[in-house]
């Protein structure tokens, strides 16, 4: 009667441990699906964003509902999973919530009560707060070998709060003083610059472009000398009188206007030459026009350039100078500047004409419609673009006999890949590699490269579009193409031999197609408005919803930012609870001793090891018995990492064969090693669902875990893994962490090692590189079970680790040439 | 119906949302089609009523006359009229009561350019081997 009793109790023990371990993993699955499911929503609007897709309004509104829900469960998995560990993280997803709501709403984002921001923190989220005008100088400023003008803005709260008007729906606005205080710490910060200050009034707001009609203009201007503002001096102190001297003169100019404005605050540096380049033409809009001129001059000089690279000089109108005359770079007209050729006459040379029509071609591709920029000359080096202005202009489409007459004619280079960024441009085919220096690839090229590579980064500011041979439309420099608008195919197959180098070509990024030559009308159809641009409100509306849905910030666990406070959007909520439920998996046994003994099935591995399996679903064959056998296993990860463990060199080799009978006697023996109230007493611990891996194992004095997902969506898959103790003394232990960090990191592991604890993690590789790294790992855990004891100074870790690359790192030789997805796991990690 | 001065399907594009039209509008003519784009129902039936068109595609939610009622209203004044039904409040319901009216096919917002331009050769295609869709068609009851 008695022992039925005490059985009936443990019995009903062994029932809630299964019970709670289910719900354990059942909210941890739930949350890679949530990762999942949010994850493919926010690819799609990038996606839309690029012109993949034909969307409105409503879908905007109808994503950021599912995607905000998606995110929600999300957090509330993970706080059932960790006991409500970080229920903080319910405010985040709220504060975020608030702010794309008010997106939805016509409002511009979280930052509405900024007063005055430095022009370089300003992205196209700020547009309704700071005009139009702010974003293009702050995002051109980003471009390579561009330089913009310096400054700062007045936001459109910073006015109102100098006016003393309420923003709408607010009840209190900022005030007088805190506009000032927030002026006076901008003139702080330019107190060393050169130059004198145009304050330039512009429309906030929305829809900076309704109408072709509707051209933006100044709402007023005036220049001040930052030097003589309240008597300042420019020193370190007396910068608020400045700031209440320059709230004055602001708040006089700004009374006059009707409706919402941002002040632009500009540092333009005095120069001898000056001008604009329109991106069309207003005679000629087929053409792009410069226009230069010596200051205090009435005439200057005039260019009209081709659109496309290398934007061939079309007409020149140079005004005659006096003889001997010198320009702003030293030199005089006759003055040699190759052995054939002489300075001349003209205020601005070929490559600075040139760079310039680049510039006007970026901020059209912006824009999405015609631009005029300001541009001063900085002697010897790059012009210094000052002003930028939306200049929209009706441009006659071709007749449909026109284009489909061009199109007949036209030879298709290559078809095919996916659209990244639509759009139709025409350039010089470039190849480029990523090595490719920056100096050497001209500057609106079209680049055409084997692999969507991040490390292309800093072509794509410089091209006119980019075509990959691999690569997807959820990459990252698919991201960065989008932010740029730059017209993009990845995954073209053959583009590289298909596409020659130097060869003339017209890309049609929304048809996926790359024809020979310049086709003048294909390039007037693409001009004409079709393609979803940021003169249409939705373009604008999601890329500012993007901004707090996409981006991910918290990329590094160990950060001291890595926190539910430090998420900044829905990105970064996912990647924390989806973080966060991994580290819980992997520490699950110490940290939930009340689970209990857990009823599995032996597990015949083929190797000395005691290894229980419990199956949480697809992990062992339907017909495998109690006890299973290697062939039985279906859990991905576990496959993998046995074929590595099982190998018989890394059983019979080395140190494991001095101290084979100290490592069977200890096995199994109890995990309190390292962590109190284990669980399976004697015994190592798969956990395995059919892409799933949590193994505990205990190989004699020391203890790891490989925590692995392989799931269908590569993004979500990973490999942890934790090792720790050893029998040998503390220095030796330490050597063997070093010799597995050292193996680890040649994987791309992201590393940290502390004594003798090493942790590593392999997120964002290619499925082929998690399943070699974790063969490799079944292979380091039996090659180094006792290494430790060997190691009995700092050199044994090199000779080891090349012992163990040459006899189990040589599967992993393909994947490290494959530098193009473990270079973006570092990047993002 | 087609255009005979130059052989070329006419298409009528209407959806509420500006920039549907606006972005359908150029994809169909670069593909080589003759459009016209409405926001409002009303003068898309007007339209309707005074040409006949080879496709319309007709969103289904709208102020006044709804998708549904554009569907009956092009196919009453032209048979051989095929009509596409753009939605973003997709559900197996309005697909089915789509169908059973005598659409050709139901596309669910967004969508991509590609796959609009698909279906619409798809029926030029249908066009020109002679297929006559309406014998096939369950008219509305």
């Amino acid at each position: 009667m008695k022992r039925s009793r005490i059985f009936r109790r443990r019995s009903k023990t062994v029932e809630m441990s299964v019970w709670r371990l289910q719900a354990l993993f059942y909210n941890f699955k739930a949350i890679l699906e949530l990762n999942n499911t949010a994850l493919a929503r926010m690819a799609e609007m990038e996606q839309a964003l690029g012109g993949e897709y034909i969307f409105d309004r409503p879908y905007l509104e109808d994503s950021v509902r599912r995607i905000s829900s998606l995110v929600h469960h999300a957090v509330y998995c993970l706080n059932a999973l960790t006991r409500n560990s970080y229920v903080s993280l319910y405010d985040r997803y709220q504060d975020i919530l608030v702010v794309l709501d008010a997106i939805l709403a016509g409002g511009s984002s979280g930052r509405d009560a900024e007063l005055v921001m430095p022009l370089e923190d300003i992205g196209w989220e700020l547009e309704p707060m700071v005009g139009i005008e702010a974003v293009c100088l702050s995002e051109l400023g980003r471009h390579a070998g561009v330089r913009v003008a310096r400054g700062a803005v007045l936001t459109a709260a910073g006015v109102d709060g100098l006016l003393g008007r309420a923003l709408a729906g607010e009840v209190v606005g900022a005030t007088r003083e805190m506009v000032e205080t927030a002026l006076a710490g901008v003139l702080g910060g330019m107190r060393a610059e050169q130059g004198a200050m145009h304050i330039v009034g512009v429309r906030a707001g929305e829809n900076f472009a309704e109408a072709i009609e509707d051209i933006p203009r100044d709402l007023f201007s005036v220049e001040v000398n930052i030097g003589q503002l309240g008597n300042w001096g420019g020193g370190a102190d007396g910068a608020v009188a400045a700031a209440r001297e320059l709230a004055v003169r602001i708040e006089r100019e700004a009374r006059t206007c009707a409706g919402s404005l941002a002040v632009l605050m500009l540092i333009i540096p005095p120069a001898a030459v000056s001008g604009m380049a329109r991106s069309r033409a207003p005679e000629a809009p087929e053409l792009l026009a410069v226009e230069a001129r010596q200051t205090g001059a009435d005439k200057g000089d005039a260019f009209l350039m081709r659109r496309t690279h290398p934007f061939d000089l079309i007409r020149s109108k140079i005004s005659p100078r006096p003889g001997g005359s010198r320009f702003a770079d030293g030199r005089r007209a006759t003055d040699p500047l190759s052995r054939s050729l002489g300075r001349g006459s003209a205020l601005i040379t070929p490559p600075a004409l040139k760079s310039l029509a680049e510039t006007a071609m970026a901020l059209e591709r912006m824009l999405g419609t015609p631009v005029e920029a300001h541009w001063q000359e900085a002697a010897g080096e790059a012009c210094i673009i000052c002003r930028v202005q939306p200049r929209p202009m009706h441009l006659e489409a071709p007749s449909g006999r026109q284009l489909a007459d061009e199109m007949a004619g036209a030879t298709v280079l290559v078809r095919g890949g996916q659209l990244v960024q639509s759009g139709v441009v025409a350039g010089m085919a470039m190849h480029v590699r990523e090595d490719t220096p920056l100096e050497s690839f001209p500057l609106g090229a079209v680049a055409v490269a084997k692999t969507a590579s991040p490390r292309l980064t800093p072509i794509l500011r410089m091209a006119s579009a980019v075509i990959t041979e691999n690569g997807t439309a959820a990459g990252h420099l698919a991201t960065v193409a989008r932010e740029l608008r730059l017209p993009a195919i990845f995954g073209m197959p053959e583009a590289m031999r298909l596409i020659p180098d130097g060869q003339g070509v017209t890309v049609d990024a929304g048809a996926g197609t790359v024809y020979d030559g310049f086709l003048e009308f294909l390039l007037r159809h693409g001009a004409a408005g079709g393609d979803l641009n940021p003169t249409d409100p939705e373009y604008r509306m999601l890329r500012r919803l993007l901004r707090f849905i996409m981006p991910l910030h918290l990329v590094d666990p160990d950060a001291p930012g890595f926190t539910g406070q430090g998420c900044r959007t829905m990105h970064d909520i996912l990647h924390f609870c989806h973080d966060r439920a991994v580290d819980e998996l992997a520490h699950f046994q110490e940290r939930r001793p009340g689970l209990g003994t857990i009823r599995s099935r032996r597990l015949h591995a083929g190797v000395p090891l005691d290894v229980r399996v419990l199956d949480v679903g697809g992990g062992i064959d339907a017909s495998a018995g109690d006890q299973a056998r290697v062939d039985e296993v279906r859990s991905a990860p576990l496959v993998s990492f046995l074929r590595g463990l099982n190998r018989s060199s890394a059983w019979s080799d080395g140190a494991s064969a001095l101290a084979l009978g100290d490592i069977i006697a200890n096995l199994p023996r109890t995990m309190g090693m390292l962590e109190d109230g284990g669980v399976m007493q004697g015994a190592s611990l798969a956990i395995v669902g059919a892409d799933y891996l949590n193994l505990s194992l205990r190989m004699g004095y020391h203890f790891s875990v490989v925590d692995s997902y392989l799931g269908p969506d590569q993004s979500r898959n990973y490999v942890y893994f934790r090792f720790a103790g050893g029998l040998a003394a503390g220095k030796s232990r330490e050597r063997r962490a070093r010799f597995i960090a050292h193996v680890l990191e040649h994987m791309d592991f992201l590393v940290t090692r502390e004594g003798d604890l090493v942790v590593g993690r392999l997120k964002l590789a290619e499925d082929e590189c998690l399943r070699v790294a974790l063969e490799v790992l079944g292979s380091l855990t039996a090659y180094c079970r006792q290494m430790d004891t060997l190691m009995r100074d700092d050199s044994d870790i090199g000779s080891i680790f090349d012992d163990f690359s040459e006899k189990f790192m040589r599967s992993f030789v393909p994947m490290k040439e494959s530098a193009e997805s473990v270079g973006t796991a570092k990047a993002v990690r | 119906m087609s255009d005979t001065t130059t052989n070329r399907l006419r298409i009528l594009v209407l959806d509420d949302e500006p920039i549907v039209c606006k972005r359908l509008k150029p994809a169909f003519q670069k593909a080589g089609y003759e459009v016209e784009t409405f926001t409002d129902s009303g003068q898309a039936l007007v339209r309707l009523h005074e040409t006949r068109f080879d496709i319309v595609i007709t969103d289904l939610k709208m102020e006044g006359a709804d998708g549904m009622q554009v569907l009956s209203s092009a196919l009453e004044t032209s048979p051989h009229t095929r009509v596409v039904v753009i939605t973003g409040f997709a559900t197996l319901e309005t697909a089915k009561e789509s169908f059973r009216k005598g659409a050709f096919d139901f596309v669910a917002k967004p969508f991509k350019l590609g796959d609009i331009i698909e279906c619409v050769k798809r029926i030029e295609g249908e066009m020109r081997d002679g297929q006559d869709r309406t014998a096939l068609r369950i008219r509305p009851v």
